[in-house]
């Protein structure tokens, strides 16, 4: 009896190992996406003062990692990416140049690090539920479209202030 | 003493070398105003007779005692851009100020009673000035009972006439949404754009220099013209070559040159000058202006025109 539930408790740890291990993997594949611009990003609306809503469309193999993945490739995104318009809903260009990620990347390392300053702009918007028309399966990957705000205004003050773009009247 | 001597050296030293560092190039100023397009729908345009032919300008005034929507964009106009730390100069403002200044030029006097003086160019020079103007035009379409906005906001430099930044679109259609709601959404959904391409103006003008445009001219009393020779050289070639060492990598167009005028455009002047102070076209001119008096014994009069365009005429004060 008692190996049986040394047996099982073995089992138990192992299995909840592999698990972590795999969501390990799936978050650090999810960043490495981020980094790659592996995601799409969508206007919903810009009429509001000083914030986006967005819609971002994050891949990963596990559908929980897209959804969480969302908020900091919503931020990557505004920052490097920027996104087109559709009628009605002008886009909007990038707040940095690909070179300035280059050239602050220890600055954006810590920025989009998990418990990074990025979680500051961007909210979910709604209660974080996805529709079901935004969740897809892709391949062996799930395609998911989450919904967020961020907030450029103070985001881009936040750049401003540790030197990593120029304001309008840096240089006057 | 030689120790002071040397502590006095090094300190004047580290003065110099710390306003050089600080010195912040010449902010241009930029206001925002109401299309010619806009007035004329909306009714704000003053008409007179200029010898047989009907000419309308805006009348920004009566735009803006009369239609309070002109005055909710330029409020949010100026609002963002304050937040974005570039404050704007307000065109109400800068018109009453203008109105001001005339009465009070008029009843200023000396002790002894001398009046200002003010020379008919100076009275043409008496508008509301900025070196960027963000024009701004709206109209509201609408189909049945929906509405929508259509808007433009363009920046344009005074100076060398050329749009460097601008933004449009129509936002989305609305049952609902009144016209003040329609346009501060269409204002927050373009300024951003707007400011990335003005940025992006403002970059090259760091990297560039300035954008100028020159006009040198001759006075009626000037002995001469621009194909004169001095020193074996047309007096043309020299203002060129001057042009051609000043200007950042040598940059500039000979526009027209006859041999009565010159019009240099896309002039890239540097923005500081050689002890690192910021200057503006006048200043840069003003080197042209002291090296034909000294080579060339050529007297001229140096005029301005905001931080952007100077005109030199030779012959005489």
């Amino acid at each position: 009896m008692k190996r049986i539930i040394k047996l099982s408790s073995l089992l138990l740890v192992m299995v909840l190992g592999l698990s972590i291990s795999v969501n390990a993997q799936a978050k650090k594949k999810a960043d490495k996406d981020t980094e790659d611009f592996v995601y799409e990003i969508e206007g919903v609306s810009v009429g509001t003062q000083g914030t986006y809503l967005i819609k971002v469309w994050s891949y990963s193999k596990k559908p929980t990692v897209a959804i969480n993945q969302a908020k900091k490739n919503a931020v990557h995104g505004i920052i490097f990416k920027g996104f087109s318009g559709k009628p009605g809903v002008p886009g909007q260009k990038a707040l940095a140049t690909p070179a300035i990620e280059a050239e602050k990347k220890a600055f954006f390392d810590e920025f989009f690090a998990d418990k990074g300053n990025y979680n500051r702009y961007v909210t979910e918007s709604g209660d974080g539920s996805v529709a079901a028309e935004d969740r897809m399966k892709v391949g062996k990957k799930y395609k998911i479209g989450v919904v967020v705000s961020v907030n450029v205004s103070d985001l881009r003050k936040a750049l401003e202030d540790a030197g990593i773009i120029k304001g309008l009247s840096s240089g006057f | 003493m030689k120790n002071k001597l040397i502590y006095l050296f090094i300190s004047a030293l580290l003065l110099v070398s710390v306003s050089g560092a600080f010195s912040q190039a010449k902010k241009p100023t930029i206001m925002v105003v109401p299309s010619d397009v806009w007035c004329n729908t909306n009714g704000y345009m003053l008409e007179f007779d200029n010898q047989g032919t009907k000419v309308k300008i805006p009348d920004y005034k009566k735009a803006l005692q009369e239609n309070a929507d002109l005055l909710l964009v330029i409020s949010k106009i100026n609002e963002l851009m304050a937040t974005r730390g570039f404050p704007l100069k307000n065109l109400e403002s800068a018109l009453k100020t203008l109105q001001d200044q005339a009465a009070e030029d008029a009843m200023l006097t000396s002790k002894g009673g001398a009046e200002i003086n003010e020379s008919p160019i100076d009275k043409l020079k008496k508008v509301a000035k900025a070196d960027i103007w963000m024009q701004i035009t709206w109209t509201l379409n609408q189909t049945g009972p929906k509405k929508s906005v259509t808007f433009n906001l363009q920046g344009l430099d005074s100076y060398t006439d050329k749009q460097i930044a601008g933004a449009s679109g129509t936002g989305k259609p609305s049952f609902s949404a009144e016209l003040p709601v329609l346009l501060e959404e269409a204002v927050l959904a373009h300024i951003d754009n707007f400011n990335v391409q003005l940025q992006a103006h403002f970059d090259d003008m760091f990297a560039n220099g300035r954008e100028v445009i020159l006009r040198v001219k001759t006075w009626s009393s000037f002995e001469g013209d621009f194909n004169t020779e001095y020193d074996g050289k047309e007096l043309t070639e020299i203002i060129e070559g001057w042009i051609t060492e000043n200007t950042v990598q040598g940059r500039f167009n000979t526009t027209d040159a006859t041999e009565n005028m010159l019009l240099f455009e896309q002039v890239r002047i540097p923005l500081m000058d050689a002890n690192n102070k910021a200057i503006d076209t006048r200043g840069w001119a003003r080197n042209l202006q002291k090296m034909l008096k000294e080579k060339y014994q050529l007297e001229s009069k140096l005029m301005m025109k905001g931080l952007g365009q100077a005109q030199l005429v030779i012959g005489e004060k």
